[in-house]
């Protein structure tokens, strides 16, 4: 067991083979640690799962288990329905990407909110399948380049939209759905608390940057989400039982290619009439979601502005129980793997 | 993904020790077996940067560290850090042109931090609750009391300094002043609507506090002989300062009905103590475009006479091509003055003084074309047919002031390594007090290192020093700062009516609130978000500051781009 910091367990430790600046390995840091190591852990296929089991070497410090791509919220809810059976509370965390959550997974989610399992899903956003060579999902957004939405003379990029997954969830009728992203720490922080306080089927979407994907320097993963979020693409909102009942305003309205040019994603977008219009059409989309949400105008909690002021000591760090430290042995967290 | 077993290990910047496994560890187990660290081509290092406030300061005065301090309400603590380098943290408060503000980062988020108001209210804090100053406590002071002692020449803001650095080491200093009341120009040039006289003398019995031996109106030369002081004292730190008049070269050898600045500021220091109201002409003149002759004209206008000066320079903001061109006057002088009715009149010189026989009836004044000839000598060109009459009962001239060095010719010729430092307005090019408080500051180091014998502390002083890895506002992320509008001091209503201080310090609110404006610069202030934001674990949170694990750290980046005080920096890694 790995316990070099204390201020947090790392649930996701060190030594994982994510890609330098990985936004997926910083949003379940984040995520896992807010929600502690006394919580089993359920993981569809994607780069997380690869990056954090590698070679049998595990990076969870939780209880972990691995299903397929398409059934991961299906196993998470025999678990869930196991411990209900034995009389127990242990909070079920489904984990998944893109892929595993718009397109692949998709079914089993809506069964599992369906049916009012008491389980968070947690969707790891990056927009493409990223682990199997950047191949478009259902998650891209429009006129993305990936390897199977190459830009050219017939196109610019993925022809279709983002599909609107958290409109899907909510429609569900579910206690919680939202979004978040790394950027706004104190506000995933609170997503996260406010979801682990209420029962039933929950429901986050995290957009993480991949700097290998989206094609731009490792260091800026944060800011380009920031940016995600400043420029209207990616509202911050959250919806309970359909209702929309919270949204992050924004300080001001960045336009949309402050957020595009540091990606090379996007890169084919500038210097060509085709490429014009395209973002155009972006930021059309930017300003059709602020207007649905409200994003400039809703009275809220905080601001994209106050949401990330840093200070002094921090704003807030992670709930340290003591029971991580006591726990006999230094072995590693045990992998079952679900489909071996 | 291919074995990487076979990759060389180089781990030369382990911090936490564990136990190395084989790379790639065939048995399950924990990931924290495979060192990720070796992936990355650069690496981020904490590194405390100076802010250009510090940069500035002619004082050298740590000014985010006590601001840091007062911040967290720690005011004690933050007074001893700030007069550690500057014991007169509240006279240069209210007097100092605080150089610091105007390239502090914060003006590219909002305003500048009022690094002066806060200057000040900690040294009004520090004279309220009788604070005392503290023995220095680093490797230079020693636990010994020493034997050697040291004269200081001039009771003014570099000797002082210098003593009081002195002293704080442990060392027994004299200080020599030819006049009655220690202090200096601080005490004899600055009106009282600037600097009320019981601040300044509460500093200084703060310094005398800590022992010193201080012999008034004695003149090296006349009262004590220059081989005395030579024979008595095993160092001597002359800053005597500028206290003799620069005279006008003009044609015209009456005295009457002129003066110069600073026997004007003393004649009514004089009067005022007296409580005797000095009377003056209708009109006035001063001659001069630096802080000097805006003093002067001030204290004028609050006796109530009309006062135009007379300045050969440009005012502030024109100077598009030469800065050697504006008055050297500060800025903020220069708007209270016009605030307060001064008239001032540029790129004018005084071509001769017109006399009803000894009666001054005005000055002859023409437009000054160059100012400084090409040796940067004083010396301006007057067109012809330019010429003006300004009207004026008295002229006052303060066009600088110079040393007098009689009677210390020898001590003047020595150098170091005889024993005898200089520093002050007397030698210094910058004539503000701050920047003579520095110079005895150093002065007092240079003779600690050279009286103890140790060059290799001497060294290391001077490379303490020395100021580099300035941090610039493009190396810091603003938008993590909340903007915070600035706060003032207030301005005192019916300020002509006497020599009451103009302006007000802060209260207790606004100061608490101000320190927090600071932006901490190039220094870390915990924040967290280098630790939030690392995918991959590698930085480790203690308690006050945080470690990187270079075993695991991929050298991504990301916690030197969102770090908003631009404390890391992104170094390649060293093969």
């Amino acid at each position: 067991m790995d316990s070099r910091d204390p201020f947090r367990h790392n649930v996701l430790t060190s030594g994982h083979r994510a890609c330098s600046g990985c936004g997926e390995a910083m949003a379940a840091r984040m995520v896992s640690d807010l929600i502690g190591p006394d919580a089993i852990y359920i993981n569809a296929t994607g780069c997380l799962q690869v990056f954090s089991t590698h070679n049998q070497q595990s990076s969870w410090q939780a209880p972990w288990i691995h299903s397929v791509f398409a059934n991961a919220a299906a196993v998470a809810s025999g678990v869930e329905a196991a411990l209900r059976a034995r009389g127990k509370d242990t909070p079920v965390i489904v984990q998944a990407g893109d892929g595993g959550t718009f397109d692949i997974g998709l079914q089993c989610l809506s069964g599992m909110i369906e049916r009012g399992h008491d389980i968070l899903f947690v969707c790891y956003d990056n927009e493409a399948y990223m682990n199997t060579g950047v191949q478009r999902s259902s998650s891209t957004p429009h006129a993305v380049r990936t390897s199977t939405s190459p830009p050219g003379r017939l196109s610019q990029g993925k022809t279709q939209l983002k599909k609107d997954v958290i409109s899907i969830m909510a429609a569900h009728h579910m206690p919680y759905a939202a979004t978040a992203t790394v950027a706004f720490f104190p506000d995933l922080k609170a997503k996260v608390e406010k979801a682990m306080t209420i029962k039933g089927p929950r429901f986050l979407q995290v957009l993480s940057p991949c700097p290998l994907g989206w094609v731009h320097d490792s260091a800026l993963s944060v800011s380009v989400s920031r940016l995600a979020v400043e420029t209207g693409l990616f509202p911050l909102v959250e919806l309970e039982h359909g209702e929309l009942t919270g949204v992050m305003r924004l300080a001001e309205q960045k336009p949309v290619e402050e957020y595009l040019r540091p990606q090379g994603r996007f890169k084919h977008l500038f210097g060509s009439k085709e490429g014009t219009v395209e973002l155009h059409h972006l930021q059309a989309l930017a300003d059709a979601r602020i207007r649905r949400y409200d994003l400039l105008g809703a009275d809220t909690q905080w601001t994209t502005a106050t949401a990330m002021q840093s200070q002094r000591h921090g704003r807030g760090g992670y709930a340290v129980s003591d029971s991580l430290h006591e726990r006999p042995g230094s072995q590693g967290a045990q992998e079952v793997k679900a489909d071996a | 993904m291919p074995d990487p077993k076979t990759k060389s290990k180089a781990k030369t910047k382990t911090q936490i020790k564990k136990s190395v496994k084989p790379k790639l560890a065939i048995n399950p187990g924990s990931s924290t077996a495979y060192h990720t660290g070796d992936w990355r081509t650069e690496e981020p290092v904490y590194q405390n940067k100076w802010p250009p406030c510090s940069q500035t300061c002619p004082a050298s005065e740590d000014i985010q560290a006590w601001l840091a301090l007062a911040a967290r309400q720690q005011w004690q603590a933050a007074w001893h850090k700030l007069s550690e380098r500057n014991p007169f943290p509240a006279t240069m408060g209210r007097i100092c042109y605080h150089a610091c503000e105007s390239p502090c980062n914060r003006k590219h988020l909002d305003t500048a931090v009022n690094i002066h108001a806060m200057e000040r209210y900690l040294g009004d804090m520090a004279i309220a609750h009788g604070w005392r100053h503290k023995p220095a406590c680093d490797t230079l002071s020693g636990d010994k009391t020493k034997t050697q002692r040291v004269a200081v020449v001039g009771a003014g803001p570099a000797g002082l300094s210098c003593a009081f650095q002195l002293l704080r080491h442990g060392y027994s200093v004299t200080i020599f002043d030819e006049q009655s009341e220690p202090g200096g120009t601080l005490y004899s040039a600055i009106p009282d609507y600037r600097l009320p006289k019981s601040i300044l003398a509460k500093e200084i019995d703060a310094i005398v506090a800590l022992g010193v031996e201080l012999r008034l109106n004695t003149r090296i030369g006349q009262d004590i002989s220059e081989s005395d002081l030579r024979n008595q004292f095993d160092a001597i730190f002359l800053a005597i300062g500028t206290r003799q008049p620069r005279q006008f070269q003009g044609k015209d050898n009456s005295t009457h009905s002129v003066m110069s600045g600073i026997d004007f500021l003393q004649a009514l220091m004089l009067a005022e103590s007296r409580h005797e109201k000095m009377t003056l002409p209708k009109k006035v003149a001063v001659v001069g475009g630096g802080n000097t002759a805006i003093d002067v004209a001030r204290c004028v206008r609050r006796l109530g006479s009309e006062v135009t000066v007379i300045c050969a320079q440009d005012p502030h903001g024109n100077h598009h091509h030469d800065l050697a061109t504006e008055m050297p006057a500060s800025v903020l002088e220069v708007i209270e003055a016009e605030a307060e009715g001064v008239h001032l009149l540029y790129r004018a010189g005084v071509r001769r003084l017109v006399r009803s026989g000894e009666h001054l009836s005005g000055v002859e004044i023409a437009h000054v074309d160059q100012v400084h000839d090409r040796h940067g000598n004083f010396n301006p060109k007057y067109f012809d047919g330019t010429e003006e009459f300004v009207p004026a009962g008295l002229i006052i001239f303060a066009i600088g002031q110079e040393a007098n060095w009689d009677g210390l010719e020898n001590l003047f010729q020595a150098s170091e390594s005889d024993g005898v430092w200089l520093g002050g307005d007397a030698v210094s090019k910058s004539k503000v007090a701050a920047a003579a408080v520095g110079s005895g500051y150093q002065a007092a180091m240079s003779i600690v290192a050279s009286l103890k014998g140790e060059q290799a502390v001497f060294d290391h002083l001077k490379a303490v020093t020395k100021k580099s890895n300035k941090i610039t506002y493009r190396q810091m992320q603003l938008s993590y700062y909340p903007t915070r509008s600035r706060h003032e001091g207030e301005m005192i209503s019916r300020r002509l009516d006497g020599f009451k201080e103009v302006v007000q310090g802060l209260t207790d609110d606004d100061a608490f609130s101000e320190a927090q404006r600071c932006l901490s610069c190039g220094v870390c202030f915990e924040c967290d978000n280098c630790w939030h934001f690392c995918p991959d674990a590698a930085v480790i949170k203690k308690t006050g500051g945080y470690d990187i694990d270079y075993d695991y750290c991929k050298g991504c980046g990301i916690c030197a781009n969102e770090c908003p005080c631009g404390h890391i920096d992104m170094v390649a890694v060293k093969e």
